[in-house]
């Protein structure tokens, strides 16, 4: 029996909250006294190799450079802005993926819960295989077999875009004159939705599912057919169960792409890597990166918190 | 029969088709889907099963035997599959980390049975780590000694799963307890722990241990990279079991509280004896869904240069001997994670499944 027991069960309420005090304060204390040490053997450590704390590297050159940006980048321009840079490729990762999974998702939830039996095989034969295996493996096969179904020389001509072993090439209107989807992009972005749309799904079915089947009846005898039974009936209605569930969604998919670090997309984390091996900011570096996952996954989940306020059922 | 009545009745089917069969066709949309998915699959089955089945190389395990197939090179695999499952743990002791992956596996479908929640599971997992690193490290009862930098492969994905989740749920329960606490300040701590924790991606709070670590710690305390990894892993397994416990927790009614205060009983009594057991058996189906996810989670710790099941795949494939037959060393590993993941939660479903239905 605990000690904390004899003391909380048989003693006066004053007694308790004073004990209820020591207790908060040890933790406290505890967890105070854990960081000061580390803080301490840190700072020991850093001074001993030399290595000084400071936010001035920000400001300094680069010097190292990245194969794929959205943003503009040059190893002359300054760490602060590498870092944008890092940001704004994963958001784009991330955005891409989340409009793509989640459209996905949609269809692919509504095939699961199909009548046809071949259409909900085939869609379950993706939930299982996505949800059983990890998604590095499932990035590293699609590279591994891009590389492979095209030997270096192919290119194929797919209506105005050109499929090369550099990348899928699109006429468009920038400098160039066309864009270019690299292997790496595209994987990243491939591989991703692919994994992503296999959970988005499985709630959307789950969403479908905690419908009433009273509202399927109704529907019917309104004479709605299925597709405008799900589209006006049924879809407005999962929407709010769903929305929590796909807000984990979302960050996972900015958690998930990280992984473009296995197939070789220089994401935020792969620029932070460099920076820190290049610049020896090591605290400083872990401190940037945490601050960065925690400031866009809490607006994340705020922005959708906002909008599940809005659509959420008003009970009168 | 009116007229009226046979409009309502439904249409008769021949009661020797299966329902199912009929579904594929019963509606214009259903018949168009059939239509669709059937194109598809003509269009990618047969290359597919030709590549995969019939112009494979098996046997003899080869590199000739490769050369001369057109389809997909199994001889690789089967070749290879020793180096795949242990990496380059010396060859003659490969018996000792199969040994350990069968314990691990056994130990993980014990523990998922409800009716193993007794204060001697925790015992059984003591002994069983133990037995692990005697087995995996050697050096004691005759055992030849072999350092953590030659342990490879499986074993690997499967200590750095078991231990995570093992290690981190006394830390989950402690964590979400506290999450709950009147005590303010304790209740602040825990929070922002779970919270930061699963706000980060693992990938960068494994970076985040393997750069930081040598720095925070001092020289003599240094773990190494395996256990750096495992350190790293354990917490962020703690803070997602700590979410789906609190779940069980919210979940125990009131009067349950109400009751064991009425018997007198203090708070580390009550969630001891009362409120846990009740807690935890309401969490099990979402923790195996945790423990999935952690299995399928090692797999990053190939990017902080630890030799995982990926890796030695990898390492076996630089073979010069062998065309590097990727593709199907992917499909080998794909196939060990989805016979991993998938039956262990088949196996708790039907655990849960089993549960249900013996409570009266």
């Amino acid at each position: 029996m605990a000690l904390a027991d004899l003391v909380m069960a048989r003693t006066p309420p004053s007694t308790r909250r004073a004990s209820a005090w020591l207790l908060q304060g040890l933790a406290v204390a505890a967890a105070l006294g854990a960081l000061a040490l580390v803080a301490v053997t840190t700072l020991e450590n850093l001074r001993a190799r030399g290595l000084p704390l400071g936010l001035d590297f920000l400001v300094e050159r680069a010097g190292f450079s990245v194969a794929e940006t959205v943003l503009p980048f040059s190893p002359e321009d300054i760490a602060l802005w590498a870092i944008a840079v890092g940001v704004v490729n994963t958001l784009f990762v991330s955005a891409i993926v989340c409009v793509g999974s989640t459209g996905l998702g949609l269809l692919l939830g509504i095939a699961r819960l199909s009548e046809n039996p071949l259409v909900a095989r085939l869609a379950q034969v993706w939930v299982e295989g996505v949800r059983n295996t990890p998604p590095i493996l499932l990035l590293i096969f699609i590279y591994t077999l891009w590389s492979q179904a095209l030997p270096p020389e192919a290119v194929l001509q797919l209506g105005p875009a050109t499929l090369t072993m550099r990348g899928l090439t699109v006429p468009a209107l920038n400098a160039a004159g066309q864009a270019t989807l690299t292997p790496e992009l595209a994987t990243i972005l491939l591989g991703l939705t692919l994994y992503t749309t296999g959970f988005v799904a499985e709630i959307v079915r789950g969403g479908i599912q905690s419908v009433p089947r009273g509202q399927w009846e109704a529907a019917r005898a309104l004479g709605l057919g299925y597709a405008q039974t799900l589209h006006l009936v049924i879809i407005p209605q999962t929407l709010r169960a769903i929305l929590p569930p796909m807000t984990s969604q979302y960050i996972n998919i900015v958690k998930n792409s990280t992984l473009a670090l296995a197939v070789g997309y220089t994401d935020f984390l792969t620029i932070m890597g460099t920076l820190i091996n290049t610049s020896s900011h090591a605290v400083e570096g872990t401190l940037i990166i945490v601050a960065v996952y925690l400031a866009i996954n809490l607006s994340i989940s705020a922005a959708l918190n906002l909008y599940n306020r809005r659509v959420a059922l008003r009970e009168r | 029969m009116t007229d009226a009545s046979r409009m309502i009745a439904p249409v008769r089917r021949p009661s020797w088709l299966p329902t199912g069969l009929i579904r594929l066709v019963d509606t214009p949309l259903n018949a168009t889907l059939t239509l669709l998915v059937a194109a598809v699959l003509v269009w990618a089955v047969p290359p597919l099963a030709r590549w995969a089945v019939f112009d494979a190389a098996v046997l003899p395990a080869t590199p000739e035997t490769c050369r001369a197939a057109a389809g997909a090179c199994w001889s690789f695999v089967i070749a290879k599959h020793s180096q795949i499952l242990f990496g380059i743990y010396p060859l003659d002791e490969r018996w000792r980390p199969a040994l350990v992956c069968l314990g691990l596996l056994a130990l993980l479908a014990w523990s998922v049975r409800p009716s193993a929640w007794r204060p001697r599971l925790g015992v059984i997992w003591l002994v069983m780590l133990l037995a692990i690193q005697i087995l995996m490290g050697g050096g004691v009862l005759g055992l030849t000694p072999v350092p953590t930098a030659e342990w490879g492969g499986l074993p690997v994905t499967l200590i750095l799963t078991v231990v995570a989740i093992g290690g981190g749920f006394p830390l989950a329960v402690l964590l979400a307890l506290g999450r709950r606490s009147d005590l303010p300040a304790i209740r602040t701590l825990c929070t922002v722990f779970v919270e930061a924790t699963r706000a980060l991606p693992l990938l960068s709070i494994l970076f985040i241990a393997s750069i930081m670590l040598p720095l925070m710690v001092p020289e003599a305390l240094l773990p190494d990279k395996l256990m750096r990894a495992l350190i790293a892993l354990l917490l962020f397994a703690a803070a997602y079991m700590a979410e789906v416990i609190r779940g069980g927790l919210q979940a125990v009614p009131k009067g349950q509280y109400e009751a064991a205060a009425a018997l007198g009983l203090g708070y580390w009594r009550t969630q001891r004896l009362v409120v846990l057991p009740q807690a935890i058996a309401i969490s099990i189906p979402a923790l195996t869904n945790t423990i999935i996810v952690m299995i399928k989670n090692t797999s990053l710790v190939l990017v902080v240069g630890l030799f995982d099941l990926i890796s030695s795949g990898k390492a076996a494939l630089a073979d010069p001997a062998w065309s590097s037959p990727a593709i199907e060393t992917y499909v080998f590993i794909s196939a060990i994670y989805f016979v991993l993941c998938f039956g262990f939660g088949r196996f708790a479903e039907a655990m849960e499944r089993r549960n249900k239905a013996s409570r009266p």
